[in-house]
């Protein structure tokens, strides 16, 4: 009891209360800008962060993550250019309302669901995953071994049409991840002589390389060789009816927002799955269950609920899997992943046995970033809503400049800066071709831990190959791996028979017509 | 990997636990399997005259306008050139030459790149953009700037 309370009052700290403030500020703002999204502010943050101290710097990117959640959705309410990927199912009924004049009743909607399904996960995420991570404290190295191969192999299918892609990019992020000094002997390994080599790669070049300027190489080809075209944004209605969400408006949509939290819980928890999945889901369900389902689509504030409380909810529901198995689910908790190791902590069922306080007060800036999401989106929306008009010719050269910036500061290295340079030109290719860079990124992160944990397996058991046959648990993880190639693999192979089989069908039919 | 980088730059086995080599050897052998898998797939195809579908395809074209962003003869590398060479140059200039000078210089050569032609609006970014971050690492986070330092 003791450490839970000293642990929130160090989350009600002044500087803990500024950073997490600022952080949803920061988040919001980013979020609404079309292009840039919750992982990549945190990739391009967490080099600030290295001055604070771990409470301040994680609740500062937590903040910086929930904020970016609730922002994608300005841009998806005022322009139907989702600013993350979860908020295209916003998008749907958002825009409409826009087109009615009602975008701010949709973004205070949009507004509320995220907090709100923000809010319930937080509580969930509190409630259980401190007795999950008792439970998962009785896994050994064969059981974490197995878990991390499992995790991989699922993560694998993440952020590309082919596992063979996603597996050979996390193969690749493994093999990169393996780069320095080798844990056993503590030798140089992988290094090709190259001293700056021999600690490793760090997280902060390489993640920014991949994630904030291979996609602005991308952007910005978009951006010259298309053309940029300019914002077209909808004016509010000065009427109180259209800008102002009721009471009564709100609880209407009280179900609407439970499922999507519940949803949104579920999703979340579970490895690789991600919020435009759950933002999805949650959507189909309200439109399935509404008894207004042809007013879908055409401005409905359920459709926004639905989708914001869901994606909202992944946010802390993705924490599970974090603290009860140090396993990360999607890409930005894989990068708080990094920020938490950054700051000497290994996240996973001890660190509620090593870290109780520090738990307990990143518990506490959970539930004040959702407190002050409400007070900043609500006192702030319109400032934000400004945020989607920044030109592209001033945004990109600022996010190029942080890029090169943020690299050198992890380490104050120019070394840092050119792998950066490096990792962007890869990550422009691997996305160019369909390449996972999330499954690049967890392996990356997560190879060290793999090999600590077979290391161990291989040290404890004395060479005895059978290991895995005498531990049931990791047994069954090995099993589901294997099951989640193949299942992966086989879905892959009907949906090209269904299609060559409906292609051939529609050959047919427009053959005989034209006989 | 397999011939040369792994074993030149791998620790010899210590004689416990599992060889150093093992991990890296086997991430590289699931790329080699997972790209000899996707040659055979497509080999396959290629003599069952059967269309693997675009999404599906080793690669796959931008399916959103056609236009093959993500196809291997699309890819811009004059924009890729334009748009890397100023930030390698940065990188380079950097270690010699002031940051307030290179930065300020890098940002109004990146911006012409991207299509700024606003002469007097590159200026203003320039100056903002590499005043604030020297403000920032210098008084804010303590960090000296890359490259000599003259005040």
């Amino acid at each position: 009891m003791e450490m839970i309370i000293a642990g929130l009052l160090d989350s009600l700290a002044p500087a803990s209360l500024l950073f997490v403030f600022l952080g949803v500020a920061i988040g919001v703002l980013i979020g609404a800008i079309p292009g840039i999204n919750g992982p990549m502010a945190i990739a391009l943050f967490i080099p600030v962060t290295y001055y604070m101290s771990p409470l301040t710097a994680i609740g500062f990117l937590v903040g910086l993550n929930k904020g970016a959640f609730f922002g994608g959705a300005v841009s998806a309410v005022l322009l139907r250019t989702p600013g993350t990927p979860e908020a295209a199912a916003t998008a749907w009924d958002g825009y409409p309302l826009t087109q009615q004049g009602k975008g701010e009743k949709a973004l205070r909607m949009a507004l509320y669901s995220s907090v709100a399904g923000d809010f319930i996960s937080t509580l969930v995420l509190i409630l259980i995953a401190s007795p999950l991570a008792a439970v998962a404290l009785f896994m050994g190295p064969a059981e974490i071994f197995a878990l991390i191969s499992l995790a991989l192999t699922v993560i694998a299918g993440i952020g590309t049409n082919s596992i063979f892609r996603g597996l050979m990019a996390a193969g690749f992020g493994i093999l990169v991840g393996l780069i320095g000094t080798e844990p056993v002997t503590a030798l140089p390994r992988l290094t090709f002589d190259i001293y700056q080599f021999g600690g490793g790669l760090s997280l902060i070049p390489v993640a920014i390389g991949l994630l904030a300027f291979s996609e602005i190489l991308l952007q910005l080809e978009k951006f010259t060789v298309k053309g940029g075209g300019e914002h077209k944004i909808h004016v509010f209605s000065s009427k109180l009816e259209d800008r102002m969400l009721s009471v009564k408006e709100f609880f209407a949509n009280t179900k609407t927002l439970l499922r999507g939290s519940l949803i949104g819980i579920g999703v979340g928890a579970m490895p690789g799955l991600g919020a435009p999945v759950a933002s999805f889901m949650s959507y189909d369900q309200a439109m399935k269950r509404s008894k207004h389902k042809e007013e879908f689509g055409k401005g409905r504030l359920e459709g926004v609920a639905a989708s914001e409380s869901a994606n909202s909810a992944v946010v802390a529901a993705s924490m599970i899997p974090l603290f009860v198995l140090g396993i990360p689910g999607n890409l930005a908790v894989a990068m708080l992943m990094g920020a938490f190791m950054i700051h000497g902590m290994q996240p996973g069922p001890l660190m509620f046995q090593e870290n109780a306080q520090f738990m307990y007060g990143v518990y506490g800036s959970l539930l004040i970033a959702s407190l002050l999401l409400l007070i900043i989106g609500r006192f702030g929306l319109r400032f934000f809503c400004k945020a989607v008009n920044i030109p592209a010719m001033i945004l990109y050269p600022i996010v190029v400049f942080t890029c090169i910036m943020g690299s050198y500061l992890g380490q104050s290295s120019m070394f840092d800066v050119g792998i950066m340079l490096a990792f962007g030109f890869i990550g422009y290719y691997m996305r160019k071709f369909d390449y996972s860079y999330v499954a690049f990124l967890i392996g990356f992160i997560l190879a060290p831990e793999w090999e600590r944990a077979l290391q161990q397996v291989v040290i404890i058991s004395e060479y005895d190959t059978y290991m895995f046959l005498q531990r049931p648990v990791a047994m069954g993880l090995m099993a589901l791996a294997i099951f989640v190639i193949v299942r992966t693999f086989w879905i892959g192979i009907n949906k090209g028979r269904k299609k060559q089989q409906l292609e051939a069908a529609a050959a047919a039919a427009g053959q005989h017509k034209g006989d | 990997m397999i011939i040369w980088g792994i074993p030149t730059y791998t620790p010899k086995y210590p004689g416990y636990g599992a060889s150093p080599a093992l991990v890296p050897y086997v991430s590289v052998g699931v790329v080699m399997f997972m790209a000899c898998l996707s040659l055979l797939r497509i080999g396959i195809a290629s003599i069952m005259n059967k269309h693997i579908p675009a999404e599906e395809s080793e690669f796959p074209e931008d399916m959103e306008d056609g236009a093959g962003f993500t196809q291997v003869g699309r890819v811009k590398l004059q924009h890729l050139a334009s748009t890397m060479i100023p930030c390698i140059l940065l990188v380079a200039a950097i270690e010699y030459i002031a940051y307030i000078f290179v930065s300020f210089i890098f940002l109004m050569i990146f911006q012409y790149v991207i299509g700024n032609r606003k002469c007097i609006q590159s200026i203003v970014v320039s100056v903002i953009l590499t005043a604030a971050l020297y403000i920032v690492m210098r008084y804010g986070f303590g960090v000296p700037v890359p490259g000599p330092q003259f005040f």
